[in-house]
């Protein structure tokens, strides 16, 4: 259910080479689902362009590392 | 994997000659330990001498009334083998038990006594430790939830990987070992080796040159014996511990335990005879009370580790369940 | 491209379906037990996966890696395996100064003319390290003094924080209340086929054979990494060997591998050994919660209280679902990410549910017990209202009716003797959903009908539902219809991932088949005397509505194409599939609380899937689930040796996985309900079973393990406890 962590990525403020599975799958969303459970992000991230869950500079990819003051950041 | 010369050999002589080599060589039988061993870089032999085609691999009967197991006999064939299974229904019972189908089918009885340690820590090459060369026992501060419980004096905390060699000692087993030198023949109690800091590289008396070709069982005489696993996962996985009993019976009832051996497996750096449980079994009748009470006798002198206390109580219940399966109780 | 929550650009509404794609009311095939296609080619060896490709003049590539779990890069030095035999090609992937965190991390590579030799060749690399301390554990990276897992980063970060109504009003209306710590492990993904490519240069081309769950996505991937053109990138992956989630870009392997290739001139496969696969592709995150939860004396939910943290290993999230599924009014949850010098986490098969799920659901019979309610009873008091996509309460009755619930006796079994029997129950749901497939089919005049569409089949059936719905829509046997997938140069599709393989791929495959018939209909009506609307296509014959002696039999009707076939691209469209789905398991396992070792006798899964397509590979995808479940349940367990940081078990021998004799009697209940379209369940099934098997444990030793897996050890544990008065 990736679907619910996509928005943790938002094109123009996260770097574009970041990746995650919900970028990858065709899902649509399950308009119930907030009725639920809360929001939650168990999502594994990876660079596009080393392929490995670290950035070009050997530090994490992760929405909240992979953000404009890194620069290896691409937007 | 190292390159290494391969030697064909086709009888005993030819075997330990083959052996006999400036460097390192190593016997191969099943190959279930060897091969893997080699892969992993835990050995790095410049010579292995095949000695499948070498060994006896048939069962024989002694004059004694006893049985003489070859060395390169399958331990499917051990475990099907009729008078085996008549004479010494715990060899059966600990054969049927070891690995899959395929394992059976390949591995050998003189290569299962044979096998070096299945440690966690022995099978990874980045662990330098003692049975590697090295100067520590990683089980000590690091994960040993399937080291020894008994005989922890250390340097080395593994348990004795045999299965078959648990019920072997029990009854009373020989081995014959061949060597350039010649032939002789060790008591199963006699072969395997506790470590100190001179032989922890090695698990037994058996030298480099030397071959473990029969083990020689003597007539069992009228005895009960049980055999009881206890296992984390049903097949294809090594018993968290077992134990074989051997009881001797008298008395007017005939149920009356004159002596007994109490050997333990996977709970020691050799297969660990419990004197303390044969102890209480002597002149005991032969019941779940005799047999609950040699569980908790057997456990007294127990020293785990930090992570394995549990195994315990699954010693004291291993051996009680052994001698209920000798006395003919069901058990779990 | 991304949904916003709260907030984004609102959804147009989707547009009404046309009904001429509608699914057939009375299907012939869909819903059906039907084989896979492929089956015969799997099981003779036919098949040829990743790493049974072998290309002319073919090398091998083998990784170095780094032994330790945190060290500097000092130097690397190549000089030594550039001379040793059949070296063909040697890459440093990381450069000296690199910071390497977690035993496993990629350093140099190496290709040679055999994979032995490659192996070797691979040890000869010279790499000096600047070891640095590390933490191995959980605890390890929270301990005041904790060394760090990074030079650069602190070992936690604090995540979501969430509050829901008011915790004091809920905890005053609780007649009982709880509190514990409740915890999952770390396991792996454990593919049979481990990742791996085999990678081959033609001029700038690049084809690669890959084991993945993406061959579209695979192919972004080569192509931004090596800095290639995408068009200049062929993902090939006809057979796969499970992915489980780990599988969605080459990973470095993939680009290692390109680049031996065109280093080498040749080329080249690059497979991971199984010690590899355990180090570096992936794993399930841990996750740990302190909870304080109440009840009311009526046995409703009022508040729930949590503290939580996991690690998804170096530098990945570790967050998770809770509480899961069940409604408490007054909630709050704030969540801390662990960081720990291990591989990192990948999505695994319902990522965060089965942990989510693990740790209310243990907390849900703890509470029942507290109000002396049954876990069936209370669950269905505190379950969501009943939905076509939430089908719980339902499930929570059909299923206690057909597993012999009313046989539980309450926890604790009485029986005398050391075996203990106990039944437990859970339930689960997930989103999945699908969208964006295209698909492509040609029906030529012979009659042959070829339906192309880029998906892959990851060993769930998707080539056999690919036929069959082609089949369904052009009322023709199964074997009528040639399936092509698994391949870039087919028509774009998703990575098979997050349950919406068939809820993508089945819509398109239906719209494409149903267009083209469109297109045969057009040219056989005239023959017919009819109007196209007037004509159907059932049973291997084009025949008018209502009158089967007015038609022609398919390969009569295809002649009438001439020399010029029919060429048509279609795309999945709203209203053939729909996401949610929710399932209910329930367990029965036997204790011997003289020894620990727990055994599943039985399993029920109850499990909504919408419209089932093919009932048999339905079936599969809950059994695989199931069993998966049952590995985490009792038997996976990636350990860490806590001082060298190194793992002990990176190997199928002490990295336990369920053999035949450890699986039970599993039942499955599939609720077919084609009003809402195509729906997967790849993921949900594989969530509940760890909890409804631990639950049964509880229910029969009537003492409570909080932590998988279910070790002999924590048994015994408890049970001790339990004795010396505990609770």
């Amino acid at each position: 259910m990736d679907h619910l962590t996509s928005p943790k990525v938002q094109i123009g403020v996260h770097c574009l080479n970041l990746r995650h599975k919900g970028m990858y799958v065709l899902a649509t969303p399950y308009p119930e689902e907030s009725q639920f459970y809360d929001a939650y992000d168990s999502t594994a991230y990876w660079c596009v362009e080393t392929q490995q869950a670290f950035g070009p500079d050997g530090q994490p990819a992760r929405p909240d590392c992979c953000q404009g003051d890194r620069d290896c950041c691409k937007h | 994997m190292k390159a290494f010369a391969y030697v064909n050999a086709t009888s005993e002589r030819e075997a330990v000659a083959a052996l006999k080599f400036d460097g390192i060589a190593l016997p191969l039988a099943g190959g279930q330990d060897l091969l893997a061993r080699m892969k992993d870089y835990i050995d790095s032999p410049d010579r292995v001498v095949n000695v499948k085609n070498a060994l006896d691999a048939t069962v024989t009967a002694t004059p004694d009334g006893g049985l003489k197991i070859g060395g390169a006999m399958k331990v499917v064939d051990l475990a099907e083998h009729a008078q085996v299974a008549k004479l010494y229904p715990a060899v059966a019972a600990a054969a049927i038990e070891i690995g899959t189908p395929q394992i059976r089918n390949q591995a050998t009885v003189g290569g299962n006594i044979n096998q070096r340690p299945r440690c966690w820590y022995y099978r990874n090459e980045e662990f330098v430790c003692y049975k590697k060369g090295g100067s520590r026992c990683f089980a000590v501060n690091g994960e040993n939830q399937y080291h020894a419980i008994f005989g922890n004096d250390g340097p080395s905390h593994i348990v004795h990987p045999s299965s078959l060699a648990v019920p072997f000692l029990a009854y009373g087993a020989k081995f014959r070992v061949l060597g350039p030198n010649g032939e002789r023949e060790i008591a199963a109690a006699e072969y395997f080796t506790m470590p100190t800091l001179q032989n922890v590289m090695k698990e037994n008396v058996l030298a480099d040159e030397e071959l473990l070709t029969h083990v020689i069982l003597p007539a069992p005489g009228n005895v009960k014996s049980g055999h009881y696993e206890v296992r984390y996962k049903a097949s294809h996985d090594w018993p968290l511990v077992f134990a074989t009993i051997v009881l001797a019976l008298g008395g007017t009832s005939g149920n009356t335990i004159r002596s007994a051996r109490v050997v333990l497996g996977a709970v020691a750096p050799v297969p660990w005879r419990s004197k303390a449980a044969e102890d209480a079994l002597a002149g005991k009748p032969l019941n779940e009370q005799t047999a609950a009470l040699a569980g908790e006798a057997a456990v007294k002198e127990a020293k785990p580790m930090s992570g394995n206390a549990y195994k315990i109580q699954i010693t004291r219940t291993a051996v009680k369940r052994a001698i209920m399966n000798a006395a003919g109780i069901k058990t779990a | 491209m991304f949904r916003q929550r709260g907030g984004g650009p609102a959804q147009p509404p989707p547009k009404p379906l046309d009904p001429r794609y509608k699914w057939p009311e009375k299907p012939t095939l869909l819903g059906t037990s039907v084989k896979r296609l492929d089956g015969p080619d799997k099981v003779t060896g036919r098949a040829r996966y990743t790493y049974d490709i072998n290309r002319p003049g073919m090398i091998y590539g083998r990784i170095v890696r780094s032994p330790v779990p945190h060290a500097k890069i000092t130097s690397i030095d190549l000089s030594a395996v550039q001379k040793a035999p059949g070296v063909k090609a040697v890459l440093a992937w990381k450069e000296a100064g690199a910071e390497l965190f977690y035993q496993g991390d990629p350093v140099a590579a190496v290709a040679a003319d055999t994979e032995e030799r490659a192996r070797d060749a691979a040890r000869l690399v010279r790499v000096r390290y600047e070891t640095l301390p590390h933490v191995a554990t959980e605890a390890q990276a929270m301990a005041a003094d904790a060394p760090q897992w990074s030079t650069a980063q602190a070992n936690t970060r604090a995540g979501t924080r969430q509050e829901t109504g008011d915790l004091e009003t809920g905890f005053k209306q609780a007649a009982h209340i709880v509190e514990q710590t409740y915890s999952t492990h770390v396991i792996g993904h454990v593919c049979l086929e481990t990742h791996g490519t085999v990678c081959e240069w033609e001029g700038d081309k690049l084809t690669a054979w890959v084991s993945t769950q993406g061959c579209h996505q695979a192919a972004q991937g080569f192509a931004q990494a090596l800095g290639i053109p995408q068009t200049d990138v062929r993902v090939i992956t006809q057979y796969m060997g499970g992915g489980f989630g780990s599988k969605f870009a080459p990973d470095a392997q993939g680009i290692i591998c390109a680049k031996l290739a065109k280093l080498a001139n040749a080329p080249v496969k690059l497979m991971l050994d199984r010690r590899e696969e355990h180090l570096d592709t992936g794993n399930r995150p841990s996750a740990f919660a302190h909870i304080k939860a109440g009840v009311s004396a009526d046995g409703m939910l009022t508040a729930f209280d949590a503290t939580s943290w996991g690690t998804g290993g170096a530098g990945q999230g570790a967050n998770f679902p809770l509480p899961y599924l069940y409604q408490f009014p007054n909630r709050r949850r704030a969540h801390t990410d662990v960081y720990i010098n291990a591989g990192t986490q990948r999505a695994m098969r319902a990522p965060g549910h089965p942990q989510g799920c693990f740790l209310t659901e243990i907390l849900m019979d703890e509470l029942a017990d507290r109000v002396k309610m049954d876990p069936v009873e209370f669950r269905i008091k505190n379950a969501p209202k009943l939905a076509p996509n939430a089908m719980w309460i339902e499930y929570f009755q059909r299923g206690a009716k057909q597993f012999g619930w009313d046989k539980r006796h309450p926890t604790g079994d009485p029986t005398p003797g050391p075996i203990k029997t106990g039944m437990g129950v859970s339930a689960h749901l997930w989103g999945g959903g699908g969208r964006g497939s295209q698909s492509h089919v040609d029906i030529m005049s012979d009659g042959s009908v070829v339906v192309k569409c880029g998906t892959q089949d990851i060993g769930t059936g998707t080539r056999t539902i690919v036929a069959m719905v082609a089949a369904e829509s052009l009322g023709l046997p199964i074997s009528a219809i040639k399936p092509e997938i698994g391949d870039t140069q087919y028509p774009f599709s998703g990575g098979s991932g997050g349950s919406t393989t068939a809820a993508s791929v089945s819509p398109a495959i239906r719209v494409t088949t149903m267009k083209a018939l469109d297109a045969l209909y057009a040219k056989v009506a005239p023959v017919l005397g009819t109007d196209a609307q007037n004509l159907v296509a059932e049973g291997g014959r084009i025949h008018v509505k209502g009158d089967t002696s007015k038609g022609l039999a398919w390969k009569d009707a295809c002649k009438h194409l001439g020399t010029e076939p029919i060429s048509v691209d279609g795309a999945w469209t709203d209203g053939l599939s729909s996401s949610g789905t929710s399932g209910v398991q329930f367990s029965e396992v036997t204790v011997d609380i003289e020894t620990g070792i727990v055994k599943v006798k039985r399993i029920l899964a109850m499990q909504d899937c919408g419209l089932i397509v093919d009932k048999l590979t339905a079936e599969s995808q809950v059994y695989g689930g199931v069993i998966a479940a049952l590995n985490f349940a009792l038997f996976e367990d990636r350990l860490l040796d806590r001082v060298t940081g190194q793992m002990v078990n990176p190997n199928m021998e002490f990295y336990l996985l369920a053999g035949m004799s450890d699986i039970p009697k599993i039942e499955i209940v599939l609720n077919n309900m084609p009003e809402r379209g195509v729906v997967g369940i790849g993921e949900p099934p594989t969530v509940s079973t760890a909890s409804a098997i631990a639950n049964a444990v509880r229910n029969a030793t009537g003492v409570t393990i909080r932590s998988l897996p279910l070790h002999p050890h924590k048994v015994l544990a408890a049970l001790e406890q339990e004795r010396a008065g505990g609770t």
